[in-house]
């Protein structure tokens, strides 16, 4: 029964950690690391059952761990007190088309707050996309139908903003654009 | 025991012109007025009479510092430096200049709330408080140096734990342009020619005492638990300029820089910020990073680590270390500064030859920062770059000197963007040489009257942010629409003012921003988003008094206004709320004097209707609407000329900015016609005596 409590509680601090780092876990890197910890011995078929029960209770257990089904049907796994749904939605994204990532971080920007986001964003943690990466996605975006909304405006520096013609229509993009990029820097 | 706490209970005297030195009790005398600018209002309007000229030997300077400062309390830095503005023009009027560092703690730890100068010394001097020996000293093998060595050599004096607050040698040659400053980098603009026109090169202070908290040890420190808990990074942004694992939103112009992966390149070995979690209060200090938020991604390799004030977590002044400064300028490798000081240098040329974000303008910089902090020059928040830049493209410059002065500079580097034609430019205005120099010491006011240009001009221009009495906007239309406007009115200089601009700007959605605003103002109206302005209402008009309020009230506790107010937070548990009641909490477990938040409004009410009826008595005008609150040209046109209250454009219209002085007025409960306050006004805060005397002169409505 000791062991029990000790492994759920093990399994509750990995997944919180990774959460804190920013990291989804599947279920075999949560099994690794009760491996690692010396809590699971083997990972021979018994140890797969007893590890499902341990996960299953340790979820059942802990209000803050979630579970999450992605379009593959594989579980993920994170603490909602160290990771935002925000950030989980983005981390999901990354793990699929670039392109649909970036156009749904520019709606988002543009319809939430609302403002454009600057493309050197996407270069940056969580996204950590490369500099070739992201104009290639530019250029595939243009031609795109379904991303047509995607706009950019290139502020008087020369920094590029992208922005949702749905959300915000193009003077006033521009204009937010280098509010944030040069105006803010000269109102300091 | 004292009956109160917070406050120490003296306030110093002296009396440079007798040498006299003597003390006040503080209590009796200025406890209504908090500390800071309420007793700088209040020794101005009881002692120095109207017509005063800034450096007339019976003009005062009084350090204010208020009872929350050396308690422990988030933010508690700031002495506010108030006197008769030389900068104002056409004529003197009272202002105060703020500085952080550790000054006002170390004061209060001498056992003082504030200090008061009066007079002028027949030679150089310096004030040493230290404890309850205060002296005045001969400054004279001081007098010529700059604001470092003045420092270095009193420290070493009495003690490496004092405070200097100290001019160079553009506060000794009487240059208005000058600045006061203490612990290597906080500095309070404006006021530094007037200790000049006394001969007080500084004051150096070392206190042994503490201050004294009258609640119970435990509430106090919860208090303080909760305070951290709410604060965000400089400006309270309370958002990450970029996505981290916490955080359900971020915004790329936040000043909250740290991140995972985010190193401080310069300290050894390098320092990776984290992902700043709000919840772990011990890393408050990682998320800022004033110098990526100005000179971009590249100062991170530069970074050695941020500085601040007394008591602050935030630490705005980011300190960079930078080799090949030092190689190429001769100068220091590491500086430290925040915002118009760390930009000090770079701000005076158009272009770079690397581009707005390159290694050249971080080397403009340092050497910006290495001259500027050593001679005390200030720049009126960048004005006297912008009036550089104008004056020199469009051939001011060359036609008013003479041609010998104007080949004396190297035109050529300026337009280059080379760092090293500061070194031509910089000792020239601290040392008041040649007409340039001198012209450009002047402040904005008097550099246009003394080379005959238009005002007018300086008020239609969009790009120079010149708002009036020789001094520009600070936190206008661009960001808070009529409520900026209103606040721009206000003051005497530029208002200093962050109550509004660190709600609009924290970063947080729209929507959120409208939730917090009707909780606070009674309406989700009172604030748009930047750029899609409505039309004037009461919120609006709430939201400005609250906000001037706020300033005064932190200016004359000593809390930071910079970093304040803190009715947004980071916490998604709370709905991203603060707290409106912080400051009179704080206030009431640290003195004693319990006061809730209406309460402890009408103070700073009672603060804010001094500084205006000491503008009125010295303007000699109750017209306060016509004659000072006014409002430049270029906040009603759009250069791309799109319709008002469209989105996309930050101006203004004329008849919806009268209606909103009108509501604004009311709201203040003055009068409307002439925006003088009322004698009821007046009587309602305490001020029955200061409505008599104006009534005696004719000055009421």
């Amino acid at each position: 029964m000791q062991q029990w409590e000790t492994a759920c509680l093990v399994v509750a601090n990995i997944i919180r950690k990774k959460s804190e780092a920013g990291q989804l876990l599947f279920q075999k890197e949560i099994f690794r690391g009760l491996m690692d910890q010396k809590v699971l011995k083997s990972d021979n078929r018994e140890q797969l059952g007893t590890f499902e029960a341990i996960l299953k209770k340790t979820m059942k257990r802990n209000e803050d761990l979630k579970e999450l089904l992605d379009k593959d049907g594989i579980p993920r796994y994170y603490s909602a007190e160290f990771m935002s749904e925000a950030y989980v939605r983005i981390l999901l994204r990354k793990e699929g088309n670039p392109l649909l990532l970036i156009a749904e971080i520019v709606r988002e920007n543009s319809a939430l707050y609302p403002r454009p986001i600057p493309l050197d964003t996407f270069k940056n943690p969580p996204f950590e996309l490369t500099q070739e990466d992201i104009l290639a996605c530019l250029q595939k975006i243009s031609g795109q139908e379904k991303y047509q909304d995607i706009a950019q405006t290139i502020t008087s520096i020369g920094t590029v903003f992208l922005y949702s013609s749905r959300h915000l229509d193009s003077d006033y993009a521009s204009m937010l654009a280098e509010w944030l990029d040069v105006g803010q820097y000269n109102n300091p | 025991m004292a009956k109160y706490g917070g406050w120490v209970g003296k306030i110093l005297r002296v009396n440079l012109s007798t040498g006299r030195i003597w003390t006040e009790d503080t209590i009796e005398k200025y406890k209504d007025f908090l500390g800071g600018t309420g007793i700088g209002y209040k020794v101005i309007w009881d002692e120095v009479p109207a017509g005063t000229k800034s450096f007339d030997p019976v003009n005062k300077i009084i350090f204010g510092v208020g009872p929350l400062a050396g308690t422990g309390a988030p933010c508690n830095g700031r002495t506010a430096i108030t006197t008769l503005w030389p900068t104002c023009w056409p004529k003197a009027l009272v202002a105060t200049g703020h500085m952080g560092g550790q000054f006002a703690a170390e004061l209060k730890y001498a056992g003082y709330d504030s200090i008061v100068i009066e007079g002028k010394a027949d030679h150089p001097v310096w004030l040493s408080v230290v404890d309850k020996k205060v002296e005045i000293k001969d400054a004279r093998r001081l007098w010529g140096q700059g604001i470092r060595r003045a420092t270095i050599e009193i420290s070493q004096e009495i003690g490496p734990g004092a405070a200097v607050a100290a001019i160079g040698q553009a506060g000794e040659n009487l240059v208005p342009m000058s600045v006061v400053m203490n612990s290597y980098s906080h500095s309070a603009g404006g006021v530094g020619a007037v200790m000049g026109s006394k001969n007080l090169k500084a004051i150096g202070v070392r206190g042994t005492g503490s201050v004294r908290i009258a609640g119970k040890k435990e509430e106090w420190e919860k208090l303080i638990k909760l305070h951290l808990s709410l604060l965000g990074a400089n400006n309270q942004h309370v958002v990450p300029s970029s996505p981290q694992p916490w955080a359900e939103y971020y915004d790329a112009a936040s000043r909250w820089k740290g991140s995972r992966g985010k190193m401080w390149g310069a300290s050894t070995p390098a320092i990776e910020t984290g992902t700043c979690n709000p919840h772990d209060l011990n890393r408050i200090a990682y998320r800022t990073n004033n110098a990526v938020h100005y000179l971009g991604d590249i100062a991170w390799k530069y970074t050695v680590r941020g500085n601040g004030c007394t008591g602050c977590p935030i630490r705005c002044h980011t300190m960079i270390k930078v080799p090949s400064a030092a190689a190429k300028y001769g100068i220091p490798e590491v500086g430290q500064n925040t915002c118009g000081g760390l930009n000090f240098g770079r701000s005076f040329f158009k272009t770079f030859p690397d581009g707005p974000r390159g290694m050249t303008g971080i080397e403009a910089c340092m050497v910006g920062m290495y001259m500027s902090d050593d001679y005390g020059i200030w720049c009126n928040y960048s004005q006297l770059q912008r009036d550089f830049q104008k004056l020199y493209y469009e051939g001011i410059i060359k036609s008013k000197l003479e041609e010998k002065e104007f080949k004396s500079y190297s035109w050529d580097k300026y337009e280059k963007g080379d760092p090293s034609f500061l070194f031509e430019l910089l000792p020239r205005i601290a040392l008041k040489e040649g007409e340039l120099g001198t012209a450009l010491g002047l402040g904005t006011g008097y550099l246009l009257e003394r080379w005959s240009l238009s005002e007018e001009e300086w008020k239609k221009s969009h790009g120079l942010n010149y708002w009036k009495l020789g001094h520009p906007k600070h936190h206008s239309n661009e960001e808070a629409g009529q409520c900026g406007v209103i606040i721009n009115t206000q003051y005497n200089r530029d208002p200093q003012c962050h109550s509004h601009a660190n709600f609009t700007r924290n970063g947080l959605p729209l929507e959120i921003l409208k939730r917090l605003a009707a909780e606070i103002w009674g309406t989700p109206d009172a604030v748009d988003t930047v750029g899609a302005y409505t039309p004037m209402n009461t919120g609006k008009a709430k939201m400005a008094k609250w906000s001037l309020l706020r300033k005064e009230l932190h200016d004359s506790l000593s809390l930071c206004n910079w970093m304040g107010p803190w009715v947004a937070s980071p916490l998604k548990e709370r709905g991203y709320r603060g707290d409106d009641s912080i400051e009179s909490m704080l206030y009431s477990l640290a003195t004693g004097d319990k006061k809730n938040r209406q309460e402890l409004d009408q103070v700073a009410e009672r603060i804010f209707l001094l500084h205006r009826a000491l503008t009125i008595r010295d303007m000699g005008t109750k017209e306060m609407r016509t004659q000072h609150d006014t409002i430049p040209q270029w906040v009603y046109e759009d250069p791309s000329h799109r319709p008002v209250y469209t989105k996309g454009t930050t101006h203004l219209d004329k008849e919806d900015v009268k209606l909103a002085m009108d509501m604004y007025y009311e709201e203040m409960g003055w009068d409307k016609a002439t925006g003088a306050p009322t004698p009821e006004a007046y009587r309602k805060v305490g001020l029955g005596k200061v409505s008599d005397e104006l009534d005696k002169k004719g000055l009421l409505p």
